[in-house]
């Protein structure tokens, strides 16, 4: 079963906080500002997919699907599966 | 007709007033012929190629949205086709060339150059490939016939980009929004800050240069020459380029649509990757999002991988600027500058004390500034002799002794100046301009900016060299 949003948005302002060493905030821009590149995502998607035990398919993602929480959160509701 | 010239300005202040006058409902079929006649005015021959790339994504594009099954085979062979077009205009001699210099056994490969370079290909041909993946990804819908090809043929950004997605200017593309005022004024400070960084600096640095690097050119240079020509042609380039892209996105703005931003400053980088964040940000977004991403993604980023993905991807986009081994060579220098700060910056999470010392940042700026001026050496210059000429002058053999006049050396610290004061410059301008727009009439929009216009315009007749052309618009 996958995670609510609520636990999503929690995993992936740990995990932005975590890569970028600084308290992320609501709306924050995060690969268009620069301040994750898309290296980073990748890591990203990894710590997020630890942190929710699923499986993010990164092969028809872009760099902008991970631009703010918003859309950290619409995007793993989108394509994450439960980890097996 | 190139975008500075007389002759451009004059039609496109009639094309901008007659676009906002014109009812709602005429005014695609009105900038479609606009583009037409733009692009038509580069060469009538080719024409027809745009149609060719708009005609292939439409239909592939609908397959792939309507065939999930197959979606796959009918993106890689919409992919296959675009550079296949791309291929056999641009590189095909370059092809020949070597296959030749590998197997003699060829035969004669000159009838290859009797077809010409449809300008603009390079260009056209990302944002299409661009606007399949995203299909595939459902990101955007197929659209009308008519739309995609107004969407390759807008003639803003048809020659030299930006590059631009699909899902950002198409929507535009219905001219629906009513006319307002910034349009006007943000679309002349674009065009005419473009055609002063155009012609009065990248077009003056462009003389000396050349001379610079022109083949025949005996000898080494001095060590002071080396470097001054490194940096002059550092500089052409910026000026050229984001000149070129102020004018794109000042003519579409004028009409009402926003092009995305191509330069944010790129001398001011304080290490490689911020470089490539700052130069020509359409086509580092583009690698970024439809080459090196689903790249890396296999491989969750391990560093071998890692690295051999960046030095490749990079190699593949100094081709994409030109057919010729110097421009590979360009690209797999940027491509092992970035390999070796993902290297330190690895290192430097273990040791974070040090990497975030003042002096090693200030150190990687330095450091980025140098390597990307000997990159420039090797991009500008037509034979690696003449790169090796240029680059021992500047590192290995100490010479005295100067070619050029001292105009040359004070024009490029001036330009220098300029390429430092630059987000400076900008961001008051846009204070005053903020300020401006609270007070109404302002002594700003009503007596400064229309005097600064003038000025751009006066500098561009001054220096207005009609046979220059944009170092862009041969990629």
């Amino acid at each position: 079963m996958l995670p609510d949003s609520v636990a999503i948005r929690k995993a992936a302002q740990e995990a932005a906080a975590e890569l970028t060493r600084r308290p992320i905030k609501e709306g924050q821009r995060l690969v268009s500002s620069g301040l994750i590149d898309s290296l980073s995502v990748l890591r990203l998607i990894a710590l997020l997919e630890r942190k929710l035990q699923v499986t993010i398919p990164p092969e028809t993602l872009q760099p902008e699907d991970f631009d703010d929480l918003d859309l950290i959160v619409a995007t793993v509701k989108r394509v994450a599966k439960p980890a097996i | 007709m190139p975008f500075d010239s007389l002759a451009y300005l004059v039609l496109l202040a009639i094309v901008v007033v007659l676009h906002w006058a014109l009812p709602v409902r005429f005014r695609r079929v009105f900038i479609f012929a606009a583009s037409l006649a733009f692009y038509a005015s580069w060469g009538l021959i080719f024409v027809w190629v745009p149609f060719v790339v708009a005609g292939v994504v439409y239909l592939i594009g609908k397959q792939i949205a309507g065939d999930p099954l197959r979606a796959r085979r009918w993106l890689w062979l919409g992919i296959s086709s675009l550079l296949a077009l791309l291929v056999l205009f641009k590189y095909r001699m370059f092809l020949a060339g070597n296959l030749r210099a590998l197997a003699s056994t060829l035969g004669s490969t000159s009838w290859l150059g009797s077809i010409a370079f449809p300008i603009g290909i390079s260009f056209y041909t990302f944002a299409a490939i661009g606007y399949l993946v995203d299909i595939r990804q459902g990101r955007v819908m197929p659209p009308k016939f008519v739309d995609l090809v107004l969407f390759f043929f807008f003639w803003p950004n048809i020659l030299s980009g930006p590059i631009v997605r699909a899902r950002e200017l198409m929507p535009q593309l219905s001219f629906s929004k009513p006319f307002e005022a910034w349009y006007f004024f943000e679309g002349l400070d674009r065009l005419i800050w473009g055609l002063v960084q155009k012609v009065v600096i990248a077009n003056v640095l462009g003389t000396w240069v050349d001379r610079g690097f022109a083949p025949g050119t005996a000898g080494r240079p001095s060590t002071i020459d080396g470097w001054f020509l490194a940096i002059a042609f550092g500089l052409q380039i910026y000026f050229d380029f984001a000149g070129y892209t102020n004018m794109a996105i000042g003519t579409a703005r004028l009409l009402g649509v926003t092009l995305p931003e191509n330069f944010r400053y790129p001398y001011h980088a304080a290490t490689p990757p911020e470089f490539w964040a700052r130069w020509h940000m359409t086509l580092s977004r583009w690698i970024r999002d439809y080459l090196f991403f689903p790249i890396n993604a296999k491989w969750q980023g391990a560093p071998f991988p890692l690295y051999v993905s960046l030095i490749g991807v990079m190699a593949l986009v100094g081709l994409w600027h030109g057919a010729g081994w110097n421009f590979i060579l360009w690209g797999t220098l940027h491509g092992s500058y970035l390999v070796l700060y993902r290297i330190y910056e690895s290192w430097g999470r273990k040791y974070s004390g040090v990497a975030n010392w003042r002096i090693a940042m200030e150190g990687w700026r330095v450091l980025t500034l140098i390597a990307v001026a000997c990159a420039w050496v090797v991009f500008r210059s037509n034979s690696l002799v003449k790169a090796g000429a240029i680059l021992s002058a500047m590192f290995c053999r100490v010479g005295a002794g100067r070619a050029f006049g001292f105009g040359f050396y004070w024009f490029t610290l001036i330009a220098v100046l300029l390429c430092v004061v630059e987000p400076l410059l900008v961001r008051k301008f846009n204070e005053f301009d903020e300020r401006a727009a609270e007070n109404s009439p302002s002594p700003f929009r009503v007596v400064v900016r229309p005097l600064a216009y003038l000025l751009g315009l006066l500098l561009f007749l001054l220096f207005d060299q009609s046979n220059s052309q944009f170092i862009y618009s041969q990629f």
